[in-house]
């Protein structure tokens, strides 16, 4: 039996986790190209019912929200978005792009020139079939003159146009070969052509809109000719916004809803041990927090320092303590394991505080203070994180000045601005995305200001690269330049941890987002 | 009388302009404006410079003021500056919620209260006045949250009573809204107890030194007879503003109850409103609040000059 096959065996009687699975064909150096129907034939071998009505529990969403795909900001919306209305692009639970209602495409070589196809046969709620047209104007409205957060990623659009009712050719400025994948993008949703009443929906989803208080709940009904086979299988679905961790698990507890979102990792292990729930973790895609300085600013243009810092922080004490074992350790970049483009052969930087008094020393910096910026307004817990690292760089005889300053308007007045401050990041799609957005010669957000024209070339070169093996050879040194040189100290990547009630099926961890990549009420169905 | 009665409205007027003026230059002064707290990590400067443009925010604000303010005492909040929904029509729901849970509170507290702290002033120093005051100070010494959680865990988790979840929609009936409600107004029930328990013991037990009491004593009435119908009068006063100020809690202090029981009143609304910088969201119900604190207050005063002998008798 070859490996292959011995992981096979495993993976489908159940030993293997699809995780570890995954992360095995890597370690052999199986392509990622084969997994998908081999993923599928096991995953997919239960046939869903149709029935039930599934009571989501949801924190990320306020009175203040609103259908229109421009304002999407968190978990809420974008659920609430893919139970109606349908992205151009989905992602499949490895993290590949698949079609959606762009079902598929075709890049010439150099990756500028793009052509979709739009899927036939699909209907909107109000019975009008897709078109190229519906396509072209969804993605119209996050471009121009809007306040869309999508607008960054779309600018590379050069030009785009119809070629006939079911096909659109893209032209960007420069290539880039992970363009289906920015079409993924969660605000990119698709509605019919001229639509503007977003306080009634019009989609292609599975479900149509009921009622709508913000902050208060969605209700769905299933449309019942949903285009997607065995998908939508929920009579109603009703997502409540419980702000509150432990109102969310008392709910879970009590069966007043069926499936919750972000679990309290620090109480987690209790509901692991009641029979009646299924804990779902998504290992390492969660926010990735930081500590992030300027390199540009005394004293951090040093990257001795900057290296003390990293080797001085014990990454392992604060996922321990403040995380209770629910998250990974970061890498100094905010790429994920998940991704098919992470350096798996780069150490994992460890707590080393020989190492860390060692670059201190070199760095001559002698008795320079040492200020950390950090607020419960960048995450909750950054402070108590900050404090950790204060306590371990200290056996390294490192002193750290932490401050902690107001929460309101931290990413106004702090981040950016200060030299040493805390941030979280969350995950981007693409490899490029992480690269150019966060470490960008060009990005507004390049927070810790690192700024390399010969990363920048790598970058550049890499996005329009087709051939996966040489794309990742561009990846793999990216990120060592950014471990080894950047101002970023990435220290965690959090664990995304849902709770479902046991009879809650198509519950699996996702590349992506939490709850099946926040479509639980598509992919989900009642045992 | 009644002149004393109008002067008190019209300071409560007076008051609640006073008050709309702070809202407003407050939010003013809010760090960050709207912009940047909606389109958070995301905003560049061009976005940034769109989306003020388009919400306004680039004209003086004495001119915003004014437009707001006559606006406001028509009952026209305008539309939240995030989702671009009418606020009155999603405010109305909310508050109308807001004073259900209040009133339900109100209902079992205040009655419960005042009669249990007259009972605890009849046996001044006895067990039932002890018992009363040892367990009311109790609930008032630990946090909302925790009477909130104990219990959701003991009423909902453990033994399945009652919902943890407190969400009333607008298709529920009166006795559905009644047991979904239960337990916030019961956490709410013993917040207030406490204050009212103790006014109301304390106030009559001061009357009780006077020597109209004890003329009442002399003349052979019982204890209890002399506290209904001599001493409760006379101490009503102080015991309507200490119910009036604990009613006004109910209704403007019960942000944390609605969190923990995913209730939807008023206070999340104007959370998530400081939150995501919509200013008009957040002064609607800051004006909401204060209208409701004044009045009740004024109500309070009005009540206690009614009640009160020598004022409602001036020779």
């Amino acid at each position: 039996m070859t490996e292959f096959d011995n992981l096979k065996t495993m993976f489908e009687s159940g030993k293997l986790s699809r995780r570890d699975f995954m992360s095995g064909l890597a370690a052999i150096g199986a392509g990622a190209a084969l997994t998908p129907s081999l993923l599928s034939s096991s995953a997919m071998a239960a046939t869903p019912k149709v029935g039930g009505t599934l009571r989501i529990g949801m924190e990320g969403g306020s009175a203040t929200d609103s259908l229109d795909p421009r304002t999407y900001a968190d978990s809420v919306m974008i659920a609430a978005s893919l139970a109606c209305m349908n992205g151009l692009v989905e992602f499949d639970n490895a993290g590949n792009p698949t079609g959606e209602l762009l079902e598929s495409w075709e890049a010439k070589p150099g990756a500028i020139d793009w052509t979709f196809n739009v899927r036939k046969g699909v209907k909107f709620s109000n019975g009008k079939t897709l078109t190229a047209d519906d396509i072209l104007y969804s993605i119209a409205i996050h471009r121009g003159e809007t306040k869309s957060p999508a607008k960054g990623i779309l600018a590379q659009i050069k030009e785009i146009k119809k070629v006939n009712e079911n096909q659109i050719a893209v032209t960007l400025e420069s290539g880039n070969a992970d363009f289906p994948s920015i079409l993924g993008d969660y605000h990119l949703v698709v509605v019919p052509d001229g639509f503007t009443d977003w306080q009634k929906p019009i989609g292609t989803g599975g479900y149509t809109l009921e009622s709508f208080e913000p902050g208060v709940r969605l209700v769905f009904k299933r449309r019942g000719d949903y285009w997607k086979p065995g998908r939508a299988n929920f009579d109603m679905v009703e997502i409540r916004n419980i702000q509150d961790a432990a109102a969310r698990t008392a709910a879970l507890q009590s069966g007043q809803v069926d499936a919750v979102n972000r679990l309290d990792a620090r109480t987690v292990d209790l509901l692991m041990k009641d029979s009646k729930l299924n804990v779902v973790r998504t290992k390492g895609t969660g926010n990735r927090f930081c500590f992030v300085s300027r390199v540009t600013e005394k004293p951090f243009d040093n990257n001795d320092l900057r290296l003390a810092l990293k080797y001085g922080i014990d990454r392992e004490q604060i996922i321990k303590s403040v995380y209770n074992g629910f998250a990974t350790p970061g890498n100094d970049h905010t790429l994920d394991a998940l991704n098919p483009f992470y350096n798996t052969e780069m150490p994992q930087r460890k707590y080393d505080p020989d190492k860390a008094a060692f670059h201190f020393k070199k760095s001559g910096l002698g008795n320079t203070k040492i200020e950390l910026q950090t607020s419960e307004g960048a995450w909750a817990t950054a402070v108590d994180c900050a404090t950790i690292f204060q306590q371990s760089l200290k056996k390294a005889k490192i002193n750290l000045d932490v401050k902690k300053v107001a929460a309101d308007g931290y990413w106004d007045n702090v981040w950016l601005k200060v030299p040493f401050c805390a941030v979280y990041w969350g995950r981007r799609p693409t490899a490029d995305q992480v690269m150019s957005q966060v470490y960008g010669g060009n990005s507004d957000w390049n927070d810790s200001n690192w700024r390399k024209p010969s990363f920048d070339a790598i970058v550049k070169e890499a996005r329009a690269e087709l051939d996966q093996n040489r794309r990742k050879e561009m990846y793999w040194a990216c990120q060592e330049m950014i471990a080894d040189d950047g101002g970023m100290i990435c220290f965690a990547i959090t664990d995304y941890l849902d709770g479902f009630s046991k009879k809650v099926m198509g519950t699996e961890p996702h590349a992506r987002y939490d709850m099946n990549d926040n479509r639980i009420a598509e992919k989900g169905w009642f045992a | 009388m009644f002149r004393t009665i109008a002067i008190r409205i019209v300071l409560g007027l007076l008051t609640l302009f006073a008050v709309s003026v702070l809202i407003f230059v407050s939010t003013e002064i809010l760090p960050g404006d709207v912009a940047s707290a909606v389109l958070g990590q995301g905003a560049t400067p061009e976005t940034l410079a769109v989306f003020r443009a388009e919400l306004g925010l680039d004209r003086p604000a004495y001119t915003r003021y004014f437009e707001w303010f006559f606006k406001a005492i028509q009952g026209d909040f305008g539309v939240a500056m995030t989702n671009k929904r009418v606020i009155i029509e999603t405010l109305e729901p909310r508050f109308l919620n807001t004073m259900f849970l209040a009133g339900y509170a109100a209902l079992i507290a205040v009655p419960l209260s005042v009669g249990l702290g007259i009972v605890a002033a009849i046996n001044e120093g006895k067990a039932v006045d002890k018992v009363a005051n040892v367990l009311s100070l109790m609930t008032i010494s630990v946090p909302e949250f925790f009477i909130a959680y104990i219990l959701i865990l003991f009423l909902a988790v453990q033994y399945d009573i009652f919902p943890s979840l407190s969400t009333v929609f607008a298709d529920m009936s009166f006795t559905e809204r009644l047991y979904v409600a239960a337990l916030p107004a019961a956490t709410l029930t013993m917040l207030v107890m406490a204050h009212m328990l103790r006014m109301t013991r304390t106030s009559v037990l001061s009357i009780m030194s006077q020597p109209y009491i004890e003329m009442a004593f002399l003349k052979g009435l019982s204890r209890s007879h002399v506290i209904l119908r001599h001493a409760l009068p006379n101490a009503a006063a102080p015991i309507i503003s200490v119910v009036a100020l604990n009613l006004a809690y109910l209704i403007v202090g019960v942000v944390v109850i609605e969190v923990v029981f995913v209730y939807p009143g008023v206070g999340q609304y104007m959370v998530d409103g400081v939150s995501k910088r919509d200013l008009p969201v957040v002064q609607a119900c800051g004006l909401i609040f204060a209208g409701a604190f004044v009045g009740l207050n004024t109500i309070a005063d009005v009540l206690a000059i009614l009640v009160n002998p020598r004022l409602r008798n001036p020779r």
